[in-house]
């Protein structure tokens, strides 16, 4: 034995009893010279080997004092429930059943590995008693674990990340099966709306399949592709959009019960994921609402679009469009056809990757699209067709001709505005409760257009920039606040002044006095706005192409106070 | 995903001066920069204000570490706004706040529509100073000021509403919304509910009355304040100024547009008349000298209609 080992030997046969000495200074060895790890840092990972290799022997023996007792010197902490645990519990043993198994491979330290990750349930021989459910992660990819199995699980630990508890099942653990899963899960979640899902975690629904279609997912490092299937389920509270890693062929129109699927979240869009652990069946309800009924209603809006949303139905107006076309990676000749779309709740823009089945110098011209996809760019939603199968000609608009969507301005509740999606086309109303000190002239970067700040660029260093012009108010309805920028044009006309007299006031009279000429002229003001919104984390703005006023009648409006009120 | 955006700006309140200056309640978060609400009766729960009004006083106040601080008053009907303006303050606000000074020292009629920021601060002794400390804030006419005034009184008029509502729900958050009260208006409503307990809405319908008044042209507004600067005063000044000739021709004048066929009410008309200025019991004694002339009468108890 190599004295310099000596002691790290020591400390792995104090927890390993019955390790080969020389077996243990070879594992220190390898690490030092093949992977320069000094033995210090080595320790957990030789322990984790040979506490593994005499994991076996426990699993078949747990009830003899042999190996599981002299296994490891912490002592065993053996609870019922899971609220006994803290988190820095090691060496755990409970019975539990499990709820749910999903075999995931991950990448760890440049090895490919199976680490299965599910739910467990507690106390798991009451029927119909109090059991609470905790995720489980099984490093050692136990063979033994099944849903719906009982087991005890002996010599694992708690894992706590973000105030979350989960029992981590590690290599050297034991996994003894108390009953085989052959039984369903007795408590599955109750069935949830499917209008109200908007966070991640497991859920179970009820729902009418309204679309589904094979695809394929192309792994990022070029090794292939998985066969997936997506589609859309439906009930009268909204539809979804799944994916399925497992094979899925139900028809369309069948009304399926779908327990244990995972909610992912793709951009700003909840979607179900179908995994090995989620169960699918048949389910039957006479009073469910029919296909025609959901697809009907699960029609989509303009309003109604977010970022990452796929297979969706709607009926949209075309109003400008333009081809273009380029020359792809493979050096293959593509054309993409984009334009202005519209529908009576607001405006924005499409894509189709095909040559549309309509002349495209003949617009407007109104289509049923179907099972599309929306990706936004600046907020703004883009209605993504890659096959004119997916378009249907309509003979009529479905809102009537008297809608003239052209110019037709949504008028969007300020508060509404800021909570929901960034959106074109729209129009509000609020009080200027500010104007900002950099209103008037600015220098935009001639790259990106970005504001210069002391004549530099964010992304492209000093910059001699182009001179724009522009105001910058915050409106407020009271509820909400909002930035509203307002462009060349729109400022010209709302100060009446041309940006060359804009110039020359600022010249003359300095920044601090014009901004306080806007001030002098808008502040407390209630002005209608007209543009498109862009909503993030940082709050909400609108750009505006139009700003006026509005000049109301303070008599007249006093009066009809007084009559709402009952004041006299 | 669903991590709290940054923190957002808080929305602005137009609101009369009794309304913000009647508050004894505020609510600071923890942290650094955790905003501050005043809450007011009514239970709006105040960060940010529109107000405005005519400039009565304003002047410069050395602190004791030398620094500039310039505090002034603000008028509206209802009573006065106090604001201070520090060296904390922007370059803007502090040159226009030299410059308003100069022209009030001169006896020039200002008047300002302010966007600012609650402030609250309590004595040793308990005593309580609501004020405001202006971000922006510009010279207008009196049409923008009708404009806000009827603003205030629309903003006044919901509040009262939803406050009244509120008397009957059960104060949890879920009681308030399911009785329809709007969001933003619940958290204010149940600790304006614990701190105030009941309340008299009494000198907010006055205000209101006083501002729909001037929003309508029907009285001299505030632009013409007392020389002594309070509130009180005017009433009072107005009273002894006002001779009864005027006070009849502004009691027949109420019954005018009040009555819709019954007649008037006794209480109706003097709250109306003492909105305007006229002393309750002033009033009381120039109704009983119309009734002896006979301009108005009795139809039943209590209840006054022109002689036709």
């Amino acid at each position: 034995m190599s004295a310099e080992y000596d002691i790290h030997v020591q400390e792995v046969l104090k927890q390993v009893p019955d390790a080969d000495p020389d077996k243990i200074v070879d594992a220190f060895i390898r690490y030092e010279k093949d992977f320069l790890i000094p033995p210090a840092d080595a320790i957990r990972a030789v322990l984790r080997r040979f506490q593994g290799e005499s994991a076996p022997s426990s699993t078949s023996s747990t009830g003899q004092s042999s190996s599981s007792s002299q296994r490891q010197s912490l002592p065993v902490k053996k609870v019922e429930r899971f609220s006994e645990l803290a988190a820095d519990d090691k060496n755990v043993e409970i019975e539990v059943e499990i709820i749910t198994h999903n075999a995931r491979t991950t990448m760890v330290r440049g090895e490919e590995k199976t680490v299965p990750y599910g739910l467990l349930e507690d106390m798991p021989w009451e029927e119909g008693g109090e059991s609470t459910r905790w995720q489980f992660k099984d490093w050692g990819n136990s063979p033994n674990l099944h849903p719906g199995a009982i087991v005890r699980l002996e010599g694992v630990s708690v894992n706590e990340y973000q105030g979350q508890m989960s029992l981590n099942i590690n290599q050297s653990s034991g996994v003894i099966i108390l009953r085989e899963g052959t039984r369903t899960v007795s408590k599955p979640g109750e069935p949830v709306d499917i209008g109200t899902i908007k966070n991640e975690g497991t859920i179970t629904i009820v729902g009418r399949l309204l679309a589904s279609r094979q695809d394929k997912i192309h792994r990022k490092d070029g090794t292939g592709s998985i066969d997936v299937v997506r589609g859309r389920l439906a009930d009268d509270t909204g539809a979804i959009g799944f994916l399925s890693w497992e094979p899925f062929e139900h028809e369309i129109g069948s009304l399926l019960k779908i327990e244990n699927s995972q909610v992912r979240c793709f951009r700003d869009t909840p979607e179900l994921n179908f995994g090995s652990g989620t169960k699918i069946e048949i389910f039957h309800d006479s009073n469910f609402a029919s296909t025609d009924d959901l697809a009907a209603t699960s029609i989509c809006k303009i309003e109604d679009l977010r970022d990452g949303a796929s297979d969706i139905d709607i009926i949209i107006e075309f109003q400008k469009m333009v081809k273009r076309s380029f020359t792809g990676k493979d050096g293959e000749e593509k054309s993409v056809w984009s334009g202005d779309v519209a529908d009576p709740t607001g405006r924005c823009r499409s894509s189709i990757w095909s040559e549309p089945p309509f002349d495209i110098n003949a617009l407007p011209i109104t289509v049923r699209v179907r099972g599309a996809r929306v990706r936004a760019w600046q907020g703004v939603p883009d209605i993504t067709i890659d096959d004119a199968s997916q378009i249907e000609v309509m003979a009529a608009t479905p809102w009537g001709d008297d809608i003239d969507l052209a110019n037709n301005l949504v008028e969007v509740d300020l508060s509404d505005l800021v909570s929901g999606p960034s959106r074109v086309g729209i129009k509000t109303i609020g009080t200027v409760v500010s104007v900002r000190e950099d209103s008037g002239i600015i220098k935009r970067c001639p790259e990106c257009r970005r504001v210069l700040r002391d004549g530099s660029c964010f992304n492209h260093g000093e910059q001699d920039g182009n001179p724009d012009v522009r105001i910058r108010f915050v409106l407020d309805d009271g509820r909400s606040t909002l930035s509203l920028f307002v462009n060349k044009e729109s400022t010209v006309q709302l100060l009446s002044m041309t940006e060359q007299q804009i110039v020359t006031a600022i010249e003359k009279d300095g920044q601090v006095e014009f901004v306080q000429m806007i001030r002098e002229n808008f502040l407390g003001r209630n002005i209608s706005a007209s543009g498109r919104s862009i909503v993030d984390d940082n709050g909400a703005m609108l750009l505006a192409d139009d700003v006026s006023i509005i000049e109301s009648d303070s008599a007249l409006a006093a009066t009809e106070l007084r009559a709402k009120w009952g004041v006299v | 995903m669903n991590a709290e955006p940054r923190a957002r700006r808080q929305p602005a309140w137009h609101m009369l001066a009794s309304e913000f200056g009647d508050s004894s309640l505020s609510e600071q978060g923890s942290g650094e920069f955790d905003p501050l609400f005043v809450i007011t009766k009514l239970g709006a729960k105040v960060n940010r204000l529109v107000v405005s009004g005519l400039i009565e006083r304003l002047e410069a106040r050395e602190t004791t570490n030398g620094a500039t601080l310039w505090q002034g008053q603000l008028r509206d009907p209802s009573g006065l706004h106090y604001f201070s303006v520090g060296d904390y303050a922007s370059e803007t606000m502090r040159e226009l706040v030299v410059k308003w000074a100069r022209k009030v020292e001169e006896g020039e009629t200002l008047m300002l529509i302010m966007v600012a920021k609650a402030r609250f601060f309590q004595t040793e002794e308990g005593a309580i100073y609501t004020s405001l400390r202006p971000e922006e804030a510009a010279e207008i006419g009196p049409s923008v000021y009708r404009e806000w005034l009827v603003a205030a009184a629309d903003g006044l008029l919901n509040r009262i509403d939803f406050q009244q509502k509120s008397t009957s729900l059960d104060k949890t958050p879920e009681a308030l919304r399911e009785g329809g009260i709007p969001e933003h208006l619940i958290q204010g409503l149940l600790l304006a509910n614990t701190h105030y307990g009941e309340i008299d809405l009494e000198i907010f319908r006055l205000n209101i009355m006083q501002v729909l008044d001037i929003a309508e042209g029907r009285t001299p507004s505030a632009k013409t304040p007392s020389k002594s600067g309070q509130q009180v005063s005017i009433i009072s000044d107005e009273v002894s100024s006002t001779d009864e000739v005027d006070l009849k021709e502004v009691l027949l004048g109420l019954i005018d547009r009040l009555d819709q066929g019954e007649g008037v009410d006794f209480d109706a008309l003097l709250s109306n008349a003492a909105a305007r200025g006229h002393d309750r019991g002033v009033s009381e004694a120039a109704l009983d000298e119309l009734s002896e002339q006979g301009a108005v009468h009795e139809p039943r108890f209590g209840w006054f209609k022109r002689t036709t």
